[in-house]
C-alpha cells in the first residue's frame, strides 16, 4: 500500500447526519442541568482548620494515653512504633515540616486562585 | 461569521439566555457527531458521546479564554471527552458493520477497495490508543497538524511524531493482511 492510498483510505469523509431529534435533546439536557441548582461546593475554609486541630487532638491523645498508662502496659510489637512516634512527634523538625507543608498549601493555593483568574 | 455567531451566543448563555446555546448546537453537531463516530464507528454512541461533549462545553464555557477559536476550544474539549470514553470502553463494533451508504464501488466490481478501506480503518482501531487519536484527528481535521495538535493538546513535533510511527505501524501491519487471497474471511 503506498502512503497516498493510506491518505486516501483515512481522509475519505463519510459523513453522517444528526438525526433529526438530536439538537433538541441536547437543549432539554442543557435546559434541566441549568434548572438544576448548583451544587454545593464542599466548605474547605471551614473544613481545614477543624481537620488540623481534629488530627492534633488524635495525636495528642495519643501520645497523653502512652505517657499516663505506661509503656510497661502495651503489648511488646508496640514499643517501638510508641517509640518511632514519641520521638517524631516531640522532634524540632515536626514545627520546621508544618511550615513548609502550609508553605506549600499556600503556593498552591495562591497560584491556583492566579491562573483561574479570580486572583 | 461563525466565529462571531459563536461569541455572541456563548456571550449571551453566560449573561443567562440558555437558549442561545441552541446555536451552538445546531452549527457545531455535525462535526462533534463526526469526530465522534471515527473514535467508535457506532452511530448511536456518537451522538450519546456528542451530547455528553455539548454539556460539558455548556458548563465550562466561562473557560473558554477567547485567545483560540470557539471551534479549537470545542474540539480539544469533544476530542479529550472522547479519547477518555474509548479508553474506558473500547470500540467493539466490527467495521464489516459499518455502513457505507456513499460507496458505490462494491456495485462497480470495486470490492477489493471498499474491502482494503475497510482493513485499514480496522487497523487504525487496533492502533494503540496514542497513535490511533493523532491519526483520527489529523486526517478529521483535513490533514492539518497544527489543528490535530490543538485538538489534542500536545506539541505539533510530538503530533508529527506519533503520526509517523502511527503510520508505520499500519504499513507494517497492512500489507500482508491486504494481499491475503480470501481478504473477507480474514477481516
Amino acid at each position: 500500500m503506498k502512503p497516498d492510498d493510506l491518505d486516501r483510505v483515512l481522509s475519505q469523509k463519510e459523513e453522517i447526519l444528526p438525526s433529526s431529534g438530536f439538537a433538541a435533546a441536547v437543549m432539554d439536557a442543557v435546559r434541566l442541568e441549568a434548572s438544576a441548582p448548583p451544587p454545593i461546593p464542599f466548605p474547605w475554609k471551614r473544613a481545614v482548620p477543624g481537620i488540623a486541630a481534629a488530627c492534633l487532638a488524635v495525636v495528642l491523645v495519643f501520645v497523653e494515653a502512652i505517657r499516663h498508662q505506661g509503656p510497661q502496659q502495651l503489648p511488646p510489637a508496640w514499643l517501638p512504633v510508641l517509640e518511632l512516634v514519641i520521638r517524631v512527634v516531640t522532634s524540632p523538625a515536626v514545627g520546621w515540616l508544618t511550615l513548609t507543608q502550609l508553605l506549600a498549601f499556600a503556593s498552591v493555593t495562591l497560584s491556583m486562585r492566579l491562573s483561574s483568574g479570580r486572583g | 461569521m461563525s466565529a462571531h455567531e459563536d461569541q455572541a451566543d456563548v456571550e449571551r448563555v453566560l449573561a443567562g439566555d440558555t437558549s442561545a446555546f441552541e446555536g451552538i448546537v445546531r452549527r457545531w453537531q455535525g462535526p462533534l457527531i463526526n469526530l465522534a463516530y471515527r473514535f467508535c464507528w457506532d452511530r448511536g454512541r456518537a451522538e450519546e458521546m456528542a451530547q455528553e461533549a455539548f454539556l460539558r462545553a455548556y458548563r465550562g464555557l466561562g473557560k473558554w479564554r477567547k485567545e483560540a477559536a470557539f471551534s479549537t476550544w470545542l474540539f480539544a474539549l469533544a476530542a479529550n471527552l472522547y479519547r477518555s470514553e474509548l479508553r474506558r470502553i473500547p470500540a467493539t463494533v466490527s467495521l464489516e458493520e459499518v455502513a457505507e451508504p456513499s460507496d458505490s464501488r462494491a456495485a462497480d466490481g470495486g470490492i477489493e477497495k471498499v474491502d482494503r478501506d475497510r482493513a485499514v480503518r480496522r487497523a487504525v482501531l487496533a492502533l494503540p490508543p496514542k497513535y490511533r487519536e493523532t491519526l483520527i484527528l489529523f486526517y478529521f481535521h483535513d490533514m492539518d497538524v497544527s489543528a490535530a495538535a490543538k485538538s489534542l493538546g500536545l506539541p505539533e513535533g510530538t503530533v508529527k511524531a506519533r503520526l509517523y510511527r502511527g503510520r508505520e505501524i499500519l504499513r507494517s501491519k497492512l500489507p500482508p493482511l491486504l494481499s491475503a487471497p480470501r481478504l473477507r474471511e480474514a477481516l
